[in-house]
């Protein structure tokens, strides 16, 4: 029995990675800069920031605040232009895309997981994981929901509106909408910002699940070491560069980077 | 408290703009009314000044009183103006006649003045005459006529030119003598002018050997008070003088009641925007103050208490409503030129001289568009005064959708009230009826708009549904924000629900007046044809000599001419009477005599509406008293009673001899003909076609072309009162823009949200419009239903004067339907442009 399931998850897993485009990194930045506002005020948010995620791996990128992560994300995500360089996702070159391509870029290629306010208030829950989907008017994998639903274990509470939800509830939609689409790659922002640690917990584990076993790519803003804990690799971030990572991180080394970034 | 209220309205001045426009626009229609009506009464008032202006002193019959339908005084004898030229302090007299005088042009067809008369005077001579000669001279002898510069200038006649002239005598031709204008104006406020000689004119009008009047100059240094009474001193029984000044005065008071209505039937339109536009404004401060409960929350917080915000946002809805109303003033002044601009289109040329803004109106302007801001904002200031500190806390996400036992109970009662006080209006026989039926509207429009938050979000997911069919998510997600909060989708097509109730009777009313007419000429109209004026904006004006001429012709069976005139009862109140011809009249139409018989008119009396009878508690063989202006009052016997009016149109009939003894001007408003058995259609036709073509101010139909001329005159009142309501419809949509984008500003993270995981701008707006279209289509809906529940229950009110039949003009509703979805898109093009716009990351991380 345990070898059956134990096929059927490798066999999930190729078809998904095939389904996915063949590129080794699922998402890179190269010297990727952001500056806000102009002369004497203006900010680096990035300074000429190059780094690459590859496929099938959960990053966390980390640093205190002002140091450029969230924006790191937006950027990799194209919902922030860059003052210059490039960022792609797969093949595509994202910071070459028109509005209405970074749209369906954000739609068919790329999943969210914001720290709160994910769901549309006046959607099931099911609606709301289909969301992307019903975007693009294409039919989803029905096989694929139903497992990720499963995963999540949401079954009983699929007809059921945001209002009726737990914040650990709404995010555990917000996650399996985010990967509904098969897309390349997921990116979270402080996804476990708003929940308790458990629940908090109940999130990074699918999160960790959706990589392992189904190949998803999917890189998380946090500022929380136990969250980055759960990831492959943890990116350190400091006033818009990079300066530091760790690869199979622990909560302890984690706290210790973070606390020479501080001082 | 202050301050924070004044930076609160500077940081949201775009939100509260579109509520200002509103209250511009409805007290722009109110300024408006007043500028237009003020100016056309000044106008009015100076040209009577100016036509009585070089009269000190005028001589006419005493008068029971002044109707302006075959009423006017009874001719003097003019040998009395040898009498007046000898008293003392006259400088120079002279008598002066008046009737219906026509022109026709060098084409054949008579000139009508659209609104204003056809005047034919005898020419008197200075200073006495406001005309003053252009070109030529005055007329002498009978060949000779004067023309006003107007209708000279427009039909290239000159002097010495040959022009014809239609009198109650007939059609003669003139020799052009003179072009007259008045003063720097070319004719008298749009009418047309032609003037004889004395001799002349008393022919032309039927009145030889008699004046209507003797006007009077005084010497230098006479006061006009003492001339007067020295000219009365040789004046017979039953003849007065009269000063200038009060003549002038006379006639303009005429005009004025005349005003006073148009002026009434205006503020009801720009009451009607008005009220649209508090529908509006209670909206907006409705969603501005469930959109800052945080605020308030905080406000209380620190130590505000309830009275002092409700104050906040009362004066808030104060400045605004000062602002806009004084930017409406501004707005009116143009808009009384656009309703200038409107009727002439439809017929109803006015003249001008400077727009008159009075203090009145000033004031009024202000009161009114304040008063309803402020009231409307009474509610919503209300509810922000209840806030708790707790609220600044808490996230605000206002979810009303809640049964309230409160408002059905209540919004039930009013509709029911509105109902109830319509009906009564409509039937009772109250004397304030309109007044009534515009209070139950109003009501019963409140009354449903509380009710309707009620089946909003049911009604809204079931017209939604289509959407969400064809439009996949955007569609839904439309369906769905139409239906999320009831109250506000209720309030927001609320207002576009009383202008399509309103457009919506109306055309019931005229698709109903239309049906009716055409039963009318099926049933009761026996005549093959019906002669009457071509145009009907201009007075009765058919001279009884073509009714005679019709007679004699051998295909032509049966001659009834129609005539109409003003009467008052012994209580003082004017009605109207027709008279006709009672051997004739029953081959002509179904009277449906009850009682007596309409032969016996020939003996002279009168024939009495059943109904009126009865109100009036006559029987066949009492007298009834009736008071003519010429005649003074008489007894006149009830000789019969008919129940069918309709062709009638009046409730008293009388016999043409007698009209004769009574009224001063015979002149025919209609001719209804019946062909002899054995003539065909066609043959009358050709033959009555040859003495009507003589007449050029009249047109001769048979039914169909009157069910026709009826029909189009019926879409032309139609057209004119639907563009009246216009602003009304404009106003409702504005109201669905600015609550769109209010709702958009309310939903800016869900828009980022849906922005981030991949919508389209193009769906982003897509889900605006049909949002915006499904609120549309459900005003629409609930408006057309209203309208026709008002139409039945006016059309049923207005049956027993002749309006029988209840016609619902199902394709134009549907038409008024359709419009206010595509109404619905355009309301949605800029909140849904700002939506598809919105920087998805700022709206992300929007509070």
């Amino acid at each position: 029995m345990a070898d059956d399931i134990q096929i059927i998850k490798e066999a999930a897993v190729t078809e998904a990675m095939q389904e996915r485009s063949n590129a080794t990194f699922a998402s890179r930045a190269v010297a990727a800069t952001k500056i806000y506002g102009s002369g004497e005020t203006s900010v680096r948010a990035l300074d000429s920031v190059t780094v690459s995620f590859p496929s099938g791996e959960f990053t966390a990128i980390m640093g205190p605040s002002g140091s450029g992560k969230s924006t790191l994300l937006h950027c990799l995500a194209g919902l922030d232009d860059l003052t210059s360089g490039q960022v792609f996702i797969g093949d595509v070159e994202v910071t070459a895309l028109d509005e209405k391509g970074k749209t369906r870029l954000r739609r068919d290629q790329v999943g969210f997981i914001f720290q709160s306010y994910n769901l549309v208030p006046t959607l099931t829950a099911e609606e709301n994981i289909r969301l992307p989907l019903d975007l693009a008017r294409r039919d989803a994998d029905e096989e694929w929901l139903a497992k990720i639903i499963d995963i999540v274990g949401l079954g009983d509470r699929l007809t059921h509106r945001p209002t009726e939800l737990s914040g650990g509830q709404q995010q555990r939609v917000a996650a399996a909408r985010a990967m509904a689409s098969k897309p390349d790659i997921v990116f979270a922002d402080e996804p476990t910002g708003n929940l308790d640690s458990r629940r908090g917990s109940e999130i990074l584990e699918f999160m960790r699940t959706a990589v392992k076993d189904f190949g998803q790519t999917i890189v998380m803003v946090t500022h929380d070491p136990i969250s980055a804990s759960y990831s492959d690799r943890v990116v350190l971030l400091a006033d818009g560069q990079i300066v530091d990572e760790i690869r199979q991180p622990t909560v302890e080394r984690v706290l210790d980077k973070l606390k020479s970034l501080e001082g | 408290m202050l301050r924070t209220t004044l930076k609160n309205l500077m940081a949201h001045k775009l939100r509260l703009g579109l509520t200002a426009l509103a209250v511009v626009l409805g007290v722009g229609f109110v300024a408006g009314t007043f500028v237009l009506t003020d100016t056309m009464s000044r106008t009015f008032d100076d040209l009577f000044t100016d036509v009585t202006k070089g009269v000190d002193v005028y001589v006419r019959s005493e008068s029971s009183f002044e109707a302006q339908i075959g009423g006017s005084r009874k001719p003097i004898p003019d040998d009395l103006v040898l009498r007046v030229r000898d008293v003392d302090g006259v400088a120079i007299a002279s008598g002066s006649v008046d009737g219906y005088a026509q022109f026709v042009d060098q084409s054949g067809k008579a000139i009508t003045p659209n609104g204003a008369p056809t005047l034919g005077v005898n020419w008197v001579p200075e200073p006495l005459t406001p005309l003053t000669l252009r070109d030529g001279d005055a007329p002498v002898g009978p060949d000779e006529v004067v023309v006003d510069a107007g209708t000279a200038g427009d039909n290239g006649f000159e002097v010495g030119d040959r022009i014809t002239v239609l009198t109650q005598a007939g059609a003669d031709e003139f020799t052009v003598s003179g072009v007259a204008g008045f003063g720097e104006a070319d004719n008298l406020a749009g009418a047309t002018l032609a003037a004889f000689d004395t001799e002349t004119a008393q022919k032309l009008f039927d009145r030889k050997g008699r004046l209507a009047s003797i006007e009077i100059a005084a010497e230098d240094g006479v006061a006009t008070a003492d001339l007067q009474t020295r000219i009365e001193e040789v004046l017979p029984q039953g003849v007065e003088a009269s000063s200038g000044a009060s003549v002038a005065r006379e006639q303009a008071q005429s005009i004025q009641q005349g005003l006073g209505f148009f002026n009434t039937a205006l503020l009801v339109f720009a009451g009607v925007a008005l009220f649209v536009g508090a529908f509006i404004i209670y909206n907006t401060f409705s969603i501005t103050v469930a959109q800052r409960m945080r605020e308030f929350g905080l406000l209380r917080a620190l130590g505000a208490n309830g009275r002092q915000i409700m104050g906040s946002v009362l004066l808030e809805a104060l400045l605004v409503g000062v602002t806009a109303s004084l930017v409406g003033l501004g707005v009116g002044v143009a808009i009384a030129v656009l309703l200038q601009v409107l009727l002439a289109t439809f017929g109803i040329e006015l003249p001008s001289t400077t727009l008159q803004l009075l203090p009145r109106t000033i004031i009024v302007s202000l009161l009114v568009g304040t008063i309803v801001t402020v009231v409307s904002s009474v509610l919503p200031a209300r509810k922000a005064s209840r806030v708790t500190p707790m609220e600044a806390l808490r996230d605000a996400n206002p979810s009303d959708a809640r049964w309230s036992v409160a408002r059905t109970v209540t919004g039930a009662l009013l509709t029911a009230a509105g109902v109830a006080t319509l009906m009564f209006g409509l039937f009772g026989n109250s004397s304030q009826g309109l007044s009534l039926v515009g209070l139950g509207a109003f009501t019963t429009f409140i009354g449903i708009s509380v009710l309707t938050p009620l089946f909003a979000a049911p009604l809204a997911r079931v017209i939604g549904a289509p959407f969400k069919k064809v439009m996949h998510l955007p569609g839904k997600l439309a369906q769905q924000n139409a239906a999320r909060n009831p109250r506000r989708t209720a309030s927001t097509a609320a207002a576009l629900m009383v202008g399509l109730a309103l457009v919506g009777l109306v055309g019931i009313f005229a698709a109903s007046l239309k049906a009716s007419t055409n039963k009318i000429v099926d049933e009761s109209l026996k005549a093959d044809f019906m002669i009457s004026n071509a145009s009907i904006a201009a007075p009765p004006a058919i001279s009884p000599k073509l009714g005679e001429e019709i007679a004699r012709l051998g295909t032509v069976r049966s001659v009834a001419p129609l005539r109409q005139a003003q009467f008052r009862d012994d209580q003082k109140r004017s009605l109207f009477l027709s008279a006709t011809d009672p051997s004739t009249f029953g081959d002509v139409a179904d009277l449906e005599v009850t009682e007596g018989s309409i032969e016996a008119l020939s003996e002279g009396g009168v024939l009495l509406f059943a109904p009126t009878a009865e109100d009036l508690d006559l029987a066949v063989g009492d007298d009834l008293e009736m008071r003519f202006a010429a005649a003074g009052a008489r007894d006149i016997p009830v000789v019969g009673l008919y129940e069918n009016k309709s062709m009638v149109n009046t409730d008293y009939l009388i016999s043409l001899d007698t009209y004769d003894e009574v009224f001063t001007e015979p002149v025919d408003s209609a001719v209804l003909v019946t062909k002899s058995v054995d003539a065909s259609p066609a043959e009358a036709r050709a033959e009555i076609e040859k003495l009507t073509d003589e007449f050029p101010n009249v047109e001769l139909r048979d039914q169909t072309e009157i069910k026709e001329r009826s029909a189009a005159d019926v879409d032309q009142l139609l057209g004119l009162v639907t563009a009246l309501l216009g602003l009304a419809l404009v106003i409702a949509l504005l109201g669905i823009t600015n609550t769109l984008a209010l709702s958009v500003f309310e939903r800016t993270r869900e828009l980022g949200l849906l922005r981030a995981v991949g919508m389209a701008r193009s769906q982003t707006k897509s889900m605006i419009r049909w949002e915006s279209v499904i609120i549309s289509l459900f005003g629409a809906l609930l408006g057309i239903a209203v309208g026709i529940f008002f139409g039945w229950a006016f059309v049923a009110a207005l049956n027993d004067q002749g309006i029988t039949e209840f016609a619902i003009p199902f394709g134009q509703l549907i038409i008024y339907i359709l419009f206010a979805g595509v109404a619905g898109i355009v309301a949605a093009i800029p909140p849904a442009r700002r939506a598809a716009r919105l920087n998805v990351l700022e709206a992300i991380a929007t509070e």
